[in-house]
């Protein structure tokens, strides 16, 4: 049997397709491209055109993520996201007990893992200052790649904002006064850690579980290194994929 | 009838007692159809963006209101922004009669306090308690339909929150209010029982957004418990046949440690699975949430709301997942 698992996030949409409770294929698109190339415009309610994601048949659908309760995906059935990166984070790395964060496009958020179930979870505050979205609008300010910013983490220059976009003003004044773009991106980097940070001290745990699109973001694995009680951090290797792989891990718990 | 305006629940008897009609600020603002309009007046007339919509709302519905020249502001055991708000109005010429609950609970300065109303208002002690006497036949009432709601399992957390926050001025006429009462009374009780899997708490001010309990019962959950509207209709004072002690017992203006008592009681009482802490944006009380979660031993979702209107996306995910997780 073929399971879809889409992760409909606002920044990329993430598909996962399982085949036979193997995780057989992946596939991320642009957000606004995604709507505009593989949806429809029904009765002012969008679908999915299944056939233009060319992954094959498939028999069901779960899907999660911002747009789950705008786009009308037919015959899915709708999971919440914490559900999704949960038990997405369960199968990739096989733990039980761990804190998971969720670093996304547009928010992040932190789900305490107990005995494979959530038991508790934060959101972050109603704030871009602590997403990716934050990282990709500071990386243009500093004129590099989001890839090469997130190498940084020695001497951050201080960035104290607590706004997103009043930080990026703030970023400005500091390219003026000769900072090295190390040190710029380092700082962008810190600031987001310094966000992040308050979500994860909630829930101390032996381990924890990195994903979404910020997860690979070595500057940040290096902050939370340095500074929390974490005895292990991991980064599945499928971080983005993390929730439509839950999705279909999802579905498969429940069948059996 | 002049209306006596005021910003929190005050011995609402002394009122009563002098023949005149309470007025609910809280309730006026937030029954008003442009209630967001309401809050843009205020930042126009300079109150910060970032202070309580609540407050912002009272002020400009005080202006707005003909009949209002007089208001209690309660200017300790709830928000010191009242304080604040008080010198604004006074401004505008409306007279304010500032009003404390004395965060000790002293007897003695309480009752000072109450006098100090009486006085303002050209009443007694005596008629007061004369007053209390008939308010206290509704508030048994409104035990009823707190028990219809959490016991019988008869009542929608919306009806629950309603009643009993209005109680707070028994909506200026407590003889109609009664009557209006035991006709939705009659209504409930003929109800089948609900059957939601989830039982969740209230705790908190009352919420800005008032599409919040509906929504928590298309998730298969129902608030069976509202904290502060509960402490609001004065049950627990019902039987004690003195003013100052009943406004005592009376929770929500004193310290923490007297609200956690009373909420851990109700969440064993009526078996509840989790709690929903409800703070106001740039409100104190959100400081109060890492005391509450120390305390409470059920699953916390703090929500926070800021503006009227319907709930949130965010916020919905992430009562939807908290409930999730509770099922």
């Amino acid at each position: 049997m073929r399971i879809l698992g889409i992760d409909l996030g606002s920044r990329a949409v993430k598909l996962a397709v399982f085949e036979d409770n193997k995780f057989e294929r992946w596939k991320i698109f642009d957000t606004a491209s995604f709507y505009r190339d593989c949806c429809e415009n029904k009765n002012q309610k969008i679908s999915i055109d299944i056939g233009k994601l060319d992954i094959g048949v498939v028999e069901q659908i779960i899907s999660t993520g911002y747009g789950r309760n705008n786009i009308n995906v037919s015959n899915a059935e709708v999971i919440t996201e914490l559900k999704a990166h949960t038990y997405g984070a369960v199968w990739q790395t096989g733990l039980k007990d761990f804190t998971l964060l969720d670093i996304g496009g547009q928010d992040s958020k932190v789900i305490s893992v107990k005995k494979g179930k959530m038991v508790d979870m934060v959101l972050n505050d109603k704030c871009a200052a602590s997403c990716g979205r934050y990282l990709e609008n500071m990386a243009t300010v500093i004129g590099i790649s989001i890839d090469e910013m997130k190498k940084y983490y020695n001497e951050p220059v201080e960035l104290s904002s607590t706004c997103a976009v009043f930080g990026e003003s703030e970023l400005i004044g500091r390219i003026s006064e000769g900072y090295t773009v190390d040190r710029l991106a380092a700082g962008v980097n810190y600031s987001l850690y310094k966000r992040i940070k308050p979500l994860i001290a909630r829930f101390p745990s032996d381990c924890l579980v990195l994903s979404g699109g910020v997860a690979n973001n070595e500057a940040l694995i290096q902050f939370i290194k340095s500074d929390q009680g974490f005895r292990e951090i991991i980064v599945p290797d499928n971080s983005q994929l993390n929730g439509a792989i839950g999705c279909c891990v999802y579905y498969l718990n429940k069948r059996n | 009838m002049k209306g006596i305006g005021f910003t929190t629940s005050i011995p609402v008897e002394i009122i009563y007692g002098a023949g005149l009609k309470p007025v609910d600020l809280n309730n006026v603002f937030i029954t008003d159809e442009k209630a967001v309009r309401l809050i843009e007046e205020a930042e126009n007339a300079g109150f910060p963006r970032n202070t309580c919509s609540w407050i912002k709302g009272i002020y400009s519905a005080v202006l707005n209101l003909k009949e209002i020249d007089t208001v209690v502001s309660v200017v300790e055991g709830d928000c010191s922004n009242a304080r604040a708000l008080s010198e604004v109005l006074d401004l505008k010429g409306i007279r304010c009669i500032p009003f404390s609950y004395p965060n000790s609970r002293n007897y003695e300065a309480l009752e000072a306090e109450m006098q100090k109303l009486c006085n303002a208002f050209g009443t007694s002690f005596d008629e007061a308690l004369r007053v209390k006497k008939k308010l206290d036949l509704i508030r048994e009432r409104l035990v009823y339909i707190d028990e219809l709601t959490w016991k019988h399992n008869k009542v929608s957390g919306f009806e629950n929150h309603i009643w009993q926050v209005s109680s707070s001025d028994f909506d200026g006429d407590f003889e109609a209010y009664r009557e209006r009462l035991e006709q939705a009374l009659a209504v409930m009780e003929k109800r089948k029982t609900r059957t939601e899997k989830v039982r969740l708490g209230y705790i908190g001010v009352p919420p800005i957004n008032s599409d919040l309990y509906d929504l928590i019962e298309t998730m298969g959950a129902r608030i069976v418990y509202n904290e502060v509207q509960r402490q609001f209709t004065m049950a627990d004072g019902i039987e004690i046949n003195d003013l100052v002690e009943a406004y005592r017992v009376f929770t929500y203006p004193y310290n923490l440690s007297g609200r956690i008592n009373d909420i851990k009681s109700q969440i064993r009482k009526r078996e509840i699975d989790g709690i929903i802490h409800y703070t106001q944006a740039f409100c104190f009380r959100g400081i109060e949430d890492i005391v509450i979660r120390k305390e409470l031993d059920v699953p916390i979702l703090t929500l926070e709301g800021d503006r009227p209107g319907t709930v949130d996306s965010r916020s919905k995910l992430r009562i939807e997942s908290f409930i999730d997780m509770l099922v």
